[in-house]
């Protein structure tokens, strides 16, 4: 009887055991997922393979470049958020693949590849160690998932285990946004000019 | 309730026994493929060559003949000119793989050559920045016993020290050239 | 590990028949749904055009298609071609970023030797990159048709869904993977008169 007992025990306990693991595994996206390193708008953020600075946050309702002579403006159903940013890598020559913003409400706004091409990008830009780099980084978002918003800066997202930088991003008051931002060629330090209209 | 038999209690223990060797065998057979491939890729075995001085590799023999630094103005910035040639002993072998080549500093950072031949070597290197590149070679370039000119050009900080160029052929890996 | 000998018969007698009547019951239950699923077959509803359908991951809404030798890019490619385009409203449902899948819109029945379609983006007249969560954009599907073939009169378009899966069977990824078409649109094709070369 005890013998009985025991057994159905060892099956109970079995079994809650099984579950806890079942329910505590964590997901493979966890395992292999980046390491953050978080960091603050305007401040330098140091990761393993890169040190990266983001400036000023741009926005506007369609942007505007220059190419070949003609004017092609970029329109969109949300707003356009431009970042501006230095970064520099440390060790070897590299890109900066990947870049969100993560809106306050969780969802995942990916770099805009409508720009992909436009000179300053960070899609164009190549990272040497040791030698700062400005960029542009352009992202589509609806309205109300600018404030409270994050941006997230990492080397590539097929890497697993490497180092992504996080920045909260401070209010973005819906006054800020332009109707059109012209993105120009060089002007003096930088490989680009932005004007406001 | 009868024990168990002691040649039956052997074989227990030994086949438990045998799972602990047998195991890792089996992850490492498998993993084999991978392992070496890491080990080519990774444990570089580098191969120093100083300067002037000839060394075989991947079907010619290497030198490296001037490694010029050429400072941008006051941008912080130097334009790296190194120039290198090869006495081709085996074409095919030479042509087979693509050339990866960087510069590397006394602290182990790595620059990727420029597409573009700065506008700075074409006003003081004009002969050089003639030169192709390493992976730039055409087969007509390419014959036995000649030998070939070539150059790569990088940008890097002003205060850099202890420049070498790194040179891989991966059919001749693990085997990496350094040329100082 | 010490068990009498008698109960092992038994133990054993007993593990064999479950064994057999679960196998067998697994097996029958199998079949009987092949059998049923084979005399029932799914059937996809018919949609009309104009109206949203929810694939899963994207609230697609078909607007149009039509038929020409210019691409939505609105430049006559320099090699003459012919090709049938689908006009729609593509609203991104999940939490991230997206590209909208080329399996998406299948031809009902299918097409040989078709080349997976192209997505324009059309405020931009140029190709479409990926779709923001909650930011619906117009798109044009285009397919570059067979010299040989005709231009259809009318087209059927299987519309694809797609599941979302926290935990794949094979690696526990979180993803999101192909399901059965969902629906059926069929809507005239019109001639697009070919305004960009003039």
């Amino acid at each position: 009887m005890s013998g009985r007992l025991k057994g159905l025990a060892a099956v109970l306990f079995a079994a809650v055991v099984l579950y806890a693991m079942q329910h505590t595994t964590p997901f493979y996206s966890e395992i292999i997922s980046q390491v953050p390193v978080s960091g603050r708008l305007g401040e330098r953020v140091d990761a393993r393979d890169f040190a990266l600075v983001a400036g000023r946050v741009n926005l506007a309702r369609a942007l505007e470049t220059e190419s070949y002579g003609s004017t092609k403006t970029y329109t969109t159903s949300g707003v356009w958020i431009l970042v501006e940013a230095v970064a520099e890598a440390k060790r070897e020559s590299m890109a900066l693949t990947s870049a969100e913003w993560i809106g306050p409400s969780g969802v995942r706004y990916g770099l805009s590849q409508r720009l992909s091409n436009v000179p300053g990008m960070v899609q164009t830009a190549n990272f040497e160690p040791g030698l700062a780099m400005p960029f542009l980084m352009a992202f589509e978002v609806p309205e109300n998932e600018l404030s409270g918003g994050t941006l997230l800066v990492s080397r590539s997202l097929l890497m697993p285990l490497a180092e992504q930088v996080r920045m909260p991003v401070p209010d973005l008051p819906a006054d800020r946004i332009r109707s059109t931002i012209a993105i120009g060629p060089a002007g003096g330090e930088l490989p680009w000019t932005l004007e406001a209209k | 309730m009868p024990e168990l038999q002691a040649g039956e209690r052997r074989r227990y223990w030994l086949s438990l026994a045998a799972l602990v060797v047998v195991l890792p065998a089996a992850v490492l057979a498998h993993t084999w493929g991978s392992l070496t491939q890491w080990w080519a890729n990774n444990g570089r075995d580098p191969i120093n060559v100083e300067r002037g001085a000839a060394q075989r590799y991947a079907g010619a023999e290497w030198r490296m003949t001037g490694l010029s630094v050429l400072p941008i103005g006051s941008t912080g910035r130097s334009v790296v000119l190194a120039e290198f040639e090869a006495r081709i002993e085996d074409p095919a072998v030479l042509m087979e793989s693509p050339c990866v080549v960087a510069l590397t500093d006394a602290g182990g950072r790595r620059w990727q050559p420029r597409f573009t031949v700065h506008r700075i070597v074409r006003e003081q290197r004009p002969e050089a920045a003639e030169k192709p590149n390493c992976g730039g070679l055409t087969p007509e370039q390419v014959q036995a016993g000649a030998t070939v000119k070539m150059a790569e050009t990088f940008v890097v900080p002003a205060d850099v020290d202890g420049l070498a160029l790194s040179l891989i052929k991966p059919n001749a890996l693990p085997g990496n050239l350094v040329l100082r | 590990m010490s068990v009498t000998p008698r109960s092992t018969l038994r133990q054993r007698l007993f593990a064999f028949l479950a064994a057999g009547i679960g196998g067998t019951l697994a097996a029958a239950m199998s079949f009987a749904m092949t059998v049923y699923e084979a005399a029932n077959p799914n059937v996809i509803p018919n949609v009309e055009a104009g109206s949203p359908i929810d694939t899963g991951r994207w609230i697609v809404t078909i607007r149009e298609a039509r038929a020409g030798d210019v691409p939505p890019t609105g430049v006559k490619p320099y090699e003459p071609k012919k090709f049938v385009m689908v006009e729609f409203d593509a609203d991104n449902r999940s939490a991230a970023t997206a590209f909208v899948s080329p399996r998406l819109f299948t031809f009902d029945p299918p097409m040989e030797n078709l080349r997976e379609p192209t997505f324009y983006l059309v405020r931009d007249k140029w190709i479409a990159s990926a779709i923001n969560p909650d930011m619906p954009e117009r798109l044009v599907v285009a397919w570059e048709w067979p010299e040989e073939q005709p231009l259809p009169q009318t087209v059927r378009l299987k519309v694809g869904s797609e599941i979302y899966k926290r935990r794949d069977n094979l690696y526990g990824h979180s993803s999101w993977f192909d399901r059965d078409p969902i629906a059926i649109v069929e809507l005239p094709v019109t001639a697009a008169e070919s305004e960009a070369e003039q």
